[in-house]
């Protein structure tokens, strides 16, 4: 069992490498519908074994529910966003990709080294999960800080949400359904309320890139 | 006995195998593109059509362009008796293991650069300067990976790996295998001339890197150039099957045999089954820029590195 979800938690962090990786927008959103669909097979993996143990539907519900907001809604409304601002070709990075790859390979050694001393872990896999989940969550951040235009830090705000969901079902077999649903209707209320944003810095820049946000700062 | 029949079985099935590869490569890109395309077995009448036919050297050239295809051919088929097609066999007691085989490549690939340079053709020069970068920018991951299943293995000679492997199940399952898997398919694609980094298919065109290089050549030095291509390619090839979907498992506790036949039918089907996921990867994409080759190379060491901090840091 934990050889699957082992490799499942290598395969959504392999994701997020290629999102560091990646050069346009569109890719982007491809690869973060494809992250969030491993998440949704690691949440029914892990919901089917507990809903044989134990009974309880929480986590099949919750996968569900990624299903249907993080593979379908999010990503059709970050291409939709996409589709209506204007697309200039340009470059939408500030360092360039071997070394934002190298960098993320760095990041991966920080979160071992913080993650390794902690001796309480129950058992030597536990930690690679965690390390692998926080490499995500910094991945994320990371992706965040390197892009220019909107799409690219939104993309990366919903890595570094991911990274929190996968550390969580993985140390915690998930927290309460409470708590789950109501990130998830923050995280889909942000990426709207964030969809519209990147609409009106369109609309009054003439492009998405937010340096321009500076324009009128001394 | 079996170290006698080592080596002429895996001549045999390496020289027999390797154009065949490109053959499927072709076919199944031409049925993807509803055209008929050459025959699965074309590479084969080429090479026979030009064993016959002289050779023209350019008038300029020095005594490396006509020693380099001789060189190319025999540093890659000594590099291919290090790989072997199946772990049935034990191989000849002869020093030598992956370091050896991953530097014997690149003799070959020095030599046939210097090839390219020597006619001071333009094509040749711009086509021998890019296979050095790329070949630089590509070994890194290369020697990470192979190292890395080494270390698992407790031995450097890949025969020894593949025998770890047999033991341990399919071992692409393992998160750490299958990273490195994905390491050596990029490396792969790109030593072979595959299409993101390099189209196979274009003839005097300034984007090829590998045909820029054979230009000058024809006759028979034509023949071992191209020979030696597809030989390399069978390499990496025969590195992911048998390393990475160990099947002699299955075969254990035949007769003598039967046991080497069975094991290199399953290896047939795999090196097909390889070169068909090759071809579908190679009709979906699309030809690199040659400046953007670093980035896919990054992302290949990464998926090395990965591994080794998946193994070695976390312990595994």
């Amino acid at each position: 069992m934990n050889h699957y979800l082992e490799l499942l938690s290598i395969l959504i962090l392999l994701s997020s490498f290629i999102l560091a990786a990646a050069k346009r927008i569109i890719s982007y959103i491809w690869i973060f519908r494809l992250q969030s669909f491993l998440l949704v097979i690691m949440a029914g993996y892990l919901g089917a074994v507990n809903f044989r143990k134990e009974g309880d539907i929480d986590i099949l519900i919750i996968c569900m529910v990624i299903l249907v907001v993080k593979v379908i809604y999010i990503p059709r409304l970050l291409e939709n966003t996409f589709a209506k601002v204007a697309y200039k070709v340009e470059k939408d990075f500030f360092l360039n990709i071997p070394i934002s790859v190298l960098i993320c390979c760095g990041l991966v050694m920080l979160s071992y080294f913080s993650i390794f001393p902690i001796d309480d872990l129950r058992e030597g896999v536990m930690k690679t999960y965690l390390v692998n989940s926080i490499s995500v969550i910094l991945i994320g951040l990371f992706f965040m800080i390197s892009r220019k235009k909107a799409i690219g830090q939104i993309i990366g705000f919903l890595v570094i949400e991911n990274g929190l969901f996968i550390a969580a079902l993985l140390s915690a077999h998930s927290m309460p359904i409470l708590v789950d649903l109501g990130i998830f209707v923050d995280v889909l209320a942000g990426v709207m309320i964030m969809g519209v944003l990147v609409f009106r810095i369109n609309e009054n820049f003439e492009s998405i890139n937010i340096n321009k946000l500076r324009n009128l700062r001394g | 006995m079996q170290n006698v029949l080592y080596i002429p079985v895996q001549l045999a099935v390496m020289l027999l195998l390797a154009p065949l590869v490109n053959g499927i490569i072709k076919k199944i890109k031409a049925v993807s593109q509803k055209r008929k395309g050459p025959p699965v077995l074309q590479l084969y009448y080429d090479f026979y059509k030009l064993m016959k036919k002289g050779t023209v050297v350019s008038e300029t050239s020095s005594w490396i362009f006509r020693a380099a295809p001789y060189i190319y051919f025999t540093a890659i088929l000594t590099a291919a008796l290090f790989v072997p097609v199946t772990t049935v066999l034990a191989p000849f007691s002869v020093t030598g293991d992956m370091i050896l085989a991953v530097y014997l490549l690149a003799l070959a690939r020095f030599f046939m650069a210097l090839a390219g340079l020597d006619t001071g053709s333009t094509f040749g020069g711009m086509g021998s300067s890019r296979e050095m970068m790329i070949s630089a920018l590509l070994e890194p991951s290369l020697l990470v990976s192979l190292f890395i299943v080494g270390l698992i293995a407790g031995s450097t000679s890949l025969y020894e790996i593949m025998k770890f492997s047999v033991l341990s199940g399919i071992t692409i399952l393992q998160p750490v295998y299958f990273l490195i898997f994905l390491a050596l398919w990029i490396v792969l694609i790109a030593e072979t001339a595959r299409i993101p980094v390099d189209d196979p298919s274009t003839h005097l065109e300034l984007t090829m890197v590998h045909e820029a290089m054979l230009l000058e050549y024809s006759g028979r030095q034509l023949v071992l150039m191209e020979l030696g291509a597809a030989l390399k390619q069978l390499i990496f090839i025969t590195l992911l099957a048998n390393v990475f979907i160990p099947t002699d498992i299955f075969v254990q506790g035949r007769g003598f045999l039967v046991t080497v036949i069975l094991s290199l039918g399953f290896y047939f089907v795999k090196v097909v089954g390889i070169a068909c996921v090759t071809a579908v990867i190679e009709i979906n994409t699309v030809k690199l820029r040659l400046f953007s080759v670093p980035n896919l190379a990054a992302l290949s060491f990464a998926f090395a590195f990965l591994g080794f901090v998946q193994y070695f840091v976390i312990g595994r």
